[in-house]
């Protein structure tokens, strides 16, 4: 590889070498096995901290016998898990069967890889550190396409669910996938165009860059783009992840369990495995995205926490990806179930139109910032973008009114 | 592509790790197949119907909807990172590709592509609310009949007053 393609594809200084000798090769070693270890524990504690959680906004106790407080509960789940028989219905597609957990469970695991989980990103240093003489970054790989890795790779947990549920040759199974699929992909266009957003103020897809972008808190995204594509990201993430109030995919009064109903024992453990693992790994994603990720909050130029440095880095990304777990358990324990139609009417007619609006008017706004000087044509195209969205608005409004009166006309079914 | 070897070799620990759980669980796990047990679930009853072969036609609308969205955010995302390349043209381009895409999107709601299931019914709050009220109770929503020259007490339904005496 010459040195002007290695420099145009890589960008972890560590793995921008030739020299292939034991040390790098043991970093990289070290780093695949602390994410993966790091990724089942925290899991397991995201499960507990989800049950245990809930319980205390149900008024229950949750669970509190195995381990203190009850922490070791989902390792012993698990280990029952094993020890359960494995069935394989009649009816399945035997092969695509045994294949979908698998195409859930490692791309949860490969989200991970993108994330950066520390490093000194302050008074705009790049964030690596030096780890036995060798320059690294504190996240598994650092590619210029990091977010279009994060999209691949969650529509790839898609596949897992559908085929899932498709190979089953049960009725529940499949109606639960084929409900899965067209919500999930339905709000994946919600999330791919609030992530424009994103790009448009970082101008970058590596994640390493898009934190460094954001130094200081009026840099965040969540400001920097006007706090609407958070929303919608949000939003559209938390129905992504099949959780409550979208969790339409397993609503066990319509679906029995939806598209994991045939899958028994550990089968079914993968499934919980990605699932879990995925409402992890995708708040460390909108923390990354639109609050910084290791990115500090400071006070009058002092971290808030007190020490800098890349473990400061690591505990600032601990803390606000906890903030945004423990919302994902509120809004479980709080909202209830959207009805099937409500969910789609939400993700079309409103999430998506107002995305794609919402980057356009960014859009408009940097160009008229890169173009010209000064405060007034800014102004200006802020007014002009307002005026052409309010009469789409109108537009796509008088097309709900078309379609409401064309369904009138077809008369009520009950 | 050193860039892109720790993400294959994490891949390929968590794929052993899915098969080294399925390879535990064979050997831990009891083994005793039945015809009920590998029948498809239906809460107990026997299966009479095949699973659906056809589906509402709207699910495929949303397929090919999405894969519209998708050609839009693929054609968005080189213009956010690449603004400053591209300047003021690429943004023309970006509005005049958009509006387009929005119009025919506008057209699709409106010819009712997006509406799911049947047409609900305009239901009365304000009877469902009377429903509930604090007036109704026992005695005035039950109607009872034949109830000459029984004494039975709890079908009279002089029980309460009796006990309270």
């Amino acid at each position: 590889m010459n040195l002007m393609v290695a420099s145009l594809l890589a960008v972890d200084p560590l793995l921008d070498t030739d020299k292939w000798w034991w040390k790098v090769l043991a970093i990289v070693a070290a780093k695949v096995l602390a994410i993966f270890v790091i990724g089942l524990i925290g899991t397991m504690l995201m499960v507990w901290f989800e049950r245990k959680i809930v319980s205390g906004m149900q008024n229950r106790i949750g669970p509190n016998k195995a381990g203190p407080f009850g922490i070791l509960q989902t390792l012993a789940d698990g280990m029952k898990l094993f020890f359960k028989e494995d069935l394989l219905p009649d009816k399945a597609d035997k092969w695509v069967f045994r294949v979908a957990p698998f195409l859930a469970f490692v791309p949860a695991f490969l989200l991970w890889s993108v994330i950066p989980l520390g490093g000194d990103f302050t008074d705009g240093k790049d964030g690596t550190v030096t780890w036995f003489g060798e320059t690294t970054r504190v996240q598994l790989i650092d590619p210029p396409v990091g977010i279009l890795i994060v999209l691949a790779l969650s529509s790839i947990g898609v596949y897992g669910i559908m085929l899932a549920g498709w190979a089953s040759g049960s009725k529940y199974p499949l109606l639960g996938s084929v409900r899965a699929t067209a919500q999930m992909i339905s709000y994946e266009a919600a999330l791919g165009l609030s992530l424009g957003a994103v790009l448009l103020m970082s101008g970058t897809l590596s994640t390493s860059g898009i934190v460094g972008g954001q130094d200081g808190i009026g840099n965040w995204n969540i400001v920097a783009t006007g706090f609407i594509p958070f929303v919608i990201f949000m939003i559209a993430m938390t129905a992504e992840l099949s959780r409550p109030p979208f969790d339409l995919v397993e609503a066990e009064q319509e679906l029995v369990g939806g598209f994991n109903t045939e899958y028994s024992s550990i089968r079914f453990g993968l499934f919980f495995l990605a699932e879990f693992m995925n409402v992890i790994t995708m708040s460390a994603i909108i923390v990354t995205l639109f609050l910084g990720g290791p990115q500090p909050l400071t006070l009058g130029g002092v971290d808030m926490l007190g020490f800098a440095g890349p473990f400061g880095g690591t505990l600032w990304v601990i803390l606000k990806t906890l903030a945004f777990l423990y919302t994902y358990v509120w809004f479980r324990a709080t909202l209830p179930r959207l009805r099937y139609d409500q969910l789609m009417d939400f993700g079309w007619k409103l999430l998506i139109p107002a995305a794609l609006g919402w980057f356009l008017v960014l859009a408009a706004l940097q160009m008229t910032r890169d173009k010209y000087d000064g405060l007034g044509p800014v102004l200006l195209a802020a007014a002009l973008g307002v005026a052409v969205l309010f009469v789409a608005y109108l537009l796509f409004n008088a097309a709900l009114v078309v379609s409401k009166r064309n369904r009138e006309r077809e008369g009520v079914a009950y | 592509m050193g860039q892109y070897l720790p993400l294959v070799v994490l891949m390929i620990l968590a794929t052993a790790f899915g098969g080294l759980s399925f390879a535990a669980s064979r050997l831990l796990a009891p083994r005793r197949p039945s015809a009920a047990k590998q029948a498809p679930y239906e809460c107990g009853i026997v299966p009479s119907r095949q699973p659906p072969d056809r589906f509402p036609v709207s699910f495929y609308i949303v397929a090919m909807l999405f894969i519209m969205f998708d050609i839009e955010i693929i054609f968005i995302y080189p213009y956010a990172v690449e603004r400053a390349t591209v300047g003021e043209f690429g943004f023309w381009a970006v509005v005049v590709f958009s509006v387009i895409f929005f119009l025919t999107f506008v057209y699709e709601v409106a010819r009712g592509g997006l509406e799911w299931g049947p047409l609900h019914g305009y239901r009365s709050l304000e009877q469902d609310a009377a429903m509930v009220s604090a007036a109704r109770d026992s005695s005035s929503t039950i109607r009872r009949v034949g109830l000459e020259g029984r004494v039975d007490r709890v079908t009279a339904g002089g029980a309460n007053t009796e006990e309270a005496a």
